[in-house]
């Protein structure tokens, strides 16, 4: 019998189903290489970051709080560029628009997109497809705003021109009146970003463990009902990731909206970033639109936490539980 | 073994919906190209037929749009008159100069991030994120402020900086991803074979090399396709392709055919790198959250 | 409850061909396994008689049925799958009620088959968990009784205990055999691992390369295995195979190795005669029915290489004169040492000869 040299107290081993158990803990844990090395390592890339986000958003605070524009000079204002804002028609305006704005963009998004993903699943040309299908993503926010700006053109728009053919519209281009200029950005915004969702659907759906498919079929599901009980719940993380990225680009992509409609027509497609980039770089009216800017910001955080927990959640987890 | 996809049986039903789908795909097929197509026409025409038109209703006159003799002077226009080959190189400059940045400074970052651990390790994260998530217009004034400050606008290594507000909080992000699938223990082995910490780090570069390759490219992508940083912060001396292009737009006399010509210039070279990297796009977009 | 019939069955996979010119008949009731390395074509085989896969050639017929056009879920089966296949977000109780709420079948039913079900693979304490918090063998009962309470025509099994540790797997293999008997489904099991094979199956399919081998009982297929491949394929400790030369002495054929001369059987004798196109073979003879003695004795000499003991039997490899070798199966009082001589005697009724171009066997 060999004889246990351990710093056990007494009486410490124990028996449990006919094996030997010890419950104690060593004397002294192991103890982590220096981490000061990594901190070193990291550092540049951290400054940079800092130099670029932190001292600029306390340069916003700052203007926030001053009368910073062409005439006034800089004199402190304490809040009251934030009490203008409460009765800002047009910052107001430009909240519901955008939320109107990314909304509808959303919602179209997902329902073109996801179809398009079912029907190119498995198809033989999905490969091909999707590759042309991505191409709109790869335009430039700017030249996609001016290439249908010339096809929304009452004068010379070919897209204009089949509109009209077709009595959809009247002689006013779908961007010169204010009731469907909003309308115009919507369907330029799906041409570029559909497939965005397209390919996100796609490499979900590519993650569905083939054996549960298989097993609801052998139990007795139609293709439909597989989908539905199978298919969907498990692309329902990536779906929710997507949607969340692109409401929150529709945040900080002004280009298109900035050729086509500048805003107009009468602030109809005026959301809040628009207004903000006319406020300070037309207007100058730098301290308000600091303001306009840290109520953007906050905004933004908060969607962002949002999407970060997302995140974290079961997007990164395995689905399959059969082994 | 198992076939590709599950398979599937043949009913009439799935012969009707097979017909409506091929047609679906065909519409969307169109609706996808045409705007790009017809960028690429219009820059051929010169200015007289691109503002042709049939008569409201007549869909027999489509072939209209095909009916010109193509000219290659707004390409001419372009980088002759224009000056848009410096603008070319600018964009050039910027976005491979600010991938370059990024993805140095930001794999250091993130190959430190997915090493270590402290407490606070999320909410670092998170704001690095957020930088990324940040709208362009609400941090462009101060930026500007700041950049004018030290002489950095309208010179290319303003616009680097600025791409790199954007660009490296990505890089961090996607490619802490690719560390952490790398395993330390191939470090430690090379560790006790003798090398240093960072020559460790260097041997274990070639494993998450096709996704820095990958991202090195998006970065490139965002940059060349951005427009609000190059036309505030860039104008003057370094412009690039994006607000160039919009400058064409003057109220008087729009110059439709260059404005084409200079979009298919923009467009083109993403097309290409698009292609490159189909596979990391939606890991690249999602920021990492979803895998292809 | 049905009989099934394959006939002629091909499977091409683009180029590849995985099952070719199958024939297997398989008795109503009748626990049949599909044994084989993997990419023999078992697998495919069995996604074949699921409907998981389109019969690229052949018919396969459930009693007088024609199954070739038939989805999975109008051909009355259940299917276990070797990663279980269970539904993460279902409870384990709602995971075998699928099938049947697939069906439109009412609660009560569905509560009494479940409860029959659960009893049986004794797991009725699991049912409100979800798959997540179980084990692998909690796991693999759950697929089971998703598959039992169908109350089906015919069970496929693939390879439904690969994943479980070694002696949930012994301990699963009577009790899944216990099972087959208890309800009188037909069962189609499919396993790469011989041992399962040859202790639950009433009869059993080799399969290798796509091609079958041999459909017999157990015992067929180990005391008369067809060929020099399903001979060493089932078995464990393997068949041991030395190659000899046949040599006519008097009328009966000798067996002549480097390290030995024996005489052959008459039986044995008559069946080469009849044949025998060449004037060497194969042979081959099963460790366990190799004796051995430690020391120099009259028999084939041999020299100790390794022993292996396993508590209950002892292994001991032993090199022949030439460069032949042999595993002997013996019992655990050998004490034979390494590099010592020792002498083997041969139980010729037992052994098998397979010729040497085409691995068929004479016997």
């Amino acid at each position: 019998m060999t004889q246990d040299k351990t710093s056990a107290p007494d009486g410490v081993v124990r028996y449990v189903d006919g094996a030997k158990v010890l419950d104690y803990l060593p004397h002294a844990f192991n103890v982590k290489p220096s981490s000061r090395y990594y901190f070193w390592l990291m550092a540049p890339a951290l400054i940079v970051l800092a130099a670029i986000s932190i001292y600029p958003f306390f340069w916003l605070i700052w203007m926030s709080l001053h009368n910073v524009g062409s005439s006034a000079g800089e004199t402190f204002a304490g809040l009251k560029n934030f009490e203008k804002l409460l009765t800002d028609d047009k910052f107001w305006n430009g909240w519901i628009l955008l939320f109107q704005y990314s909304g509808f963009c959303m919602f179209f998004e997902i329902g073109i997109g996801v179809l398009l993903a079912v029907i190119l699943n498995g198809n033989r040309f999905e490969n091909v497809l999707v590759t042309i299908f991505l191409m709109p993503m790869m335009m430039a926010p700017a030249i996609a705003g001016l290439v249908w700006y010339y096809l929304f053109n009452s004068t010379f728009g070919w897209y204009h021109w089949l509109l009209q053919s077709l009595g959809i519209l009247g002689e006013t281009s779908i961007i010169g009146s204010t009731d469907t200029a909003m309308a115009g950005l919507i369907i330029v915004d799906i041409w570029q970003w559909t497939p965005l969702i397209t390919l996100i659907t796609l490499a979900g759906m590519k993650r569905v463990p083939r054996d549960q498919l298989e097993a609801n079929m052998v139990d007795g599901a139609s293709a439909f009902r597989n989908f539905v009980s199978i298919t969907l719940p498990n692309i329902f993380p990536f779906l929710l990731i997507g949607i969340m990225l692109r409401f929150m680009d529709n945040f900080r992509f002004i280009d298109v909206i900035l050729a086509l409609t500048g805003g107009g027509p009468a602030d109809s497609t005026n959301v809040l970033p628009v207004y903000l980039f006319d406020v300070s770089f037309r207007y100058f009216k730098l301290g308000r639109g600091a303001a306009i800017a840290l109520t953007l910001l906050i905004v933004t955080i908060i969607l962002g936490k949002l999407l970060v927990r997302v995140f974290e959640g079961p997007a990164s987890k395995r689905t399959d539980m059969g082994s | 073994m198992a076939s590709r996809d599950v398979v599937t049986y043949k009913t009439p039903l799935s012969r009707l919906r097979d017909v409506a789908i091929v047609i679906f795909l065909a519409f969307y097929l169109v609706w996808t190209i045409m705007p790009i197509f017809l960028m690429f026409v219009s820059s051929f025409k010169d200015l007289l037929a691109a503002f042709q038109l049939p008569p409201v209703g007549a869909f027999s006159k489509i072939g209209l749009f095909f009916d010109f003799t193509p000219t290659t002077k707004h390409y001419y226009n372009l980088f002759y008159n224009l000056g848009f080959s410096t603008y070319l190189l600018n964009s050039i400059a910027a976005a491979g100069g600010s991938a370059l940045v990024s993805v140095v400074l930001g794999s250091m970052a993130a190959y430190s991030l997915s090493r270590v651990d402290f407490r606070g390790k999320a909410d670092l994260f998170f704001w690095i994120i957020s930088t990324r998530m940040a709208p362009v217009v609400a941090v462009l004034v101060p930026l500007y402020a700041i950049f004018r400050g030290f002489d950095l606008v309208g010179t290319r290594t303003g616009l680097i900086l600025a791409y790199t507000t954007f660009n490296l909080p990505f890089a961090i992000w996607i490619l802490k991803g690719f560390f952490d699938n790398v395993p330390f223990a191939i470090e430690e082995a090379s560790m006790v074979d003798g090398s240093t910490r960072f020559q460790a780090f260097r041997a274990i570069l070639p494993l998450v090399a096709p996704g820095i390759g990958a991202f090195l490219v998006l970065c490139v992508l965002f940059a060349w396709n951005d427009f609000l940083f190059a036309s505030i912060i860039g104008s003057g001396g370094a412009k690039t392709l994006p607000p160039a292009t919009r400058e064409l737009v003057q109220p008087q006399n729009i110059q439709w055919g260059s404005i084409m010509a200079a979009g298919v210039v923009t467009t083109v070279p993403m097309m290409f790198l698009g292609l490159l990297i189909r596979r990391y796009l939606v890991t690249g977009l999602t920021m990492g959250a979803v895998r292809e | 409850m049905a009989s099934v019939t394959i006939t002629n069955v091909w499977k091409y996979y683009g180029k590849t061909v995985a099952v070719k010119d199958l024939n297997i008949t398989c008795e109503d009731g009748e626990f049949v396994s599909v044994l084989g390395p993997s990419g023999c074509g078992k697998s495919s085989t069995l996604r074949m008689l699921a409907g998981l896969e389109h019969i690229s050639a052949g018919d396969i017929y459930f009693g007088n049925t024609r199954v070739n056009d038939l989805e999975p879920k109008d051909r009355d089966i259940a299917m276990v799958f070797e990663n279980y296949a269970l539904y993460p977000h279902k409870t384990v109780y709602e995971n075998m009620a699928n099938p049947l709420r697939l069906r439109g079948e009412s609660d009560d039913l569905i509560k009494k088959r479940i409860a029959f079900a659960s009893e049986m693979l004794e797991i009725e304490h699991l049912l409100q968990r979800k798959p997540m918090e179980l084990s692998g063998g909690q796991k693999q009962r759950t697929a089971i009784g998703r598959a039992i309470v169908r109350e089906p025509k015919l069970f496929l099994f693939d390879e439904p205990i690969a994943h479980l540790d070694a002696k949930l797997r012994a301990r699963m293999r009577g009790e899944l055999k216990l099972m087959q008997r208890r309800l009188g489904t037909t069962m189609i099991y499919v396993t790469h691992d011989q041992l399962e094979a040859m202790s639950m199956a009433d009869r059993i399919a080799v399969m290798h390369n796509g091609v079958l081998q041999q459909f017999g009982t157990p015992q067929d297929i180990y005391n008369h295995p067809v060929n020099e491949w399903v001979a060493g394929f089932v078995g464990e400790p393997p068949m041991n195979f030395i190659d000899c030369d046949l040599v006519d002495e008097g009328g009966r054929l000798h067996a002549v190795h480097s390290s030995f001369k024996v005489a052959l059987t008459d039986a044995q004798t008559k069946i080469l005669h009849g044949s025998l196109r060449e004037k060497s073979v194969r042979m081959g003879i099963r460790p366990d029915q190799i004796s051995i003695k430690a020391g120099t004795e009259s028999g084939v000499d041999g020299r100790i290489k390794l022993t292996e003991p396993l508590g209950g039997d002892t292994l001991v490899n032993v090199d022949l004169k030439g460069a032949d070798e042999l595993l002997v199966k013996t019992n655990p009082d050998f004490n034979g040492g390494i590099d010592q001589a020792c002498t083997l005697t041969f139980d010729t009724s037992r052994w098998h000869f397979f010729s040497k171009e085409t691995g068929v066997a004479y016997f």
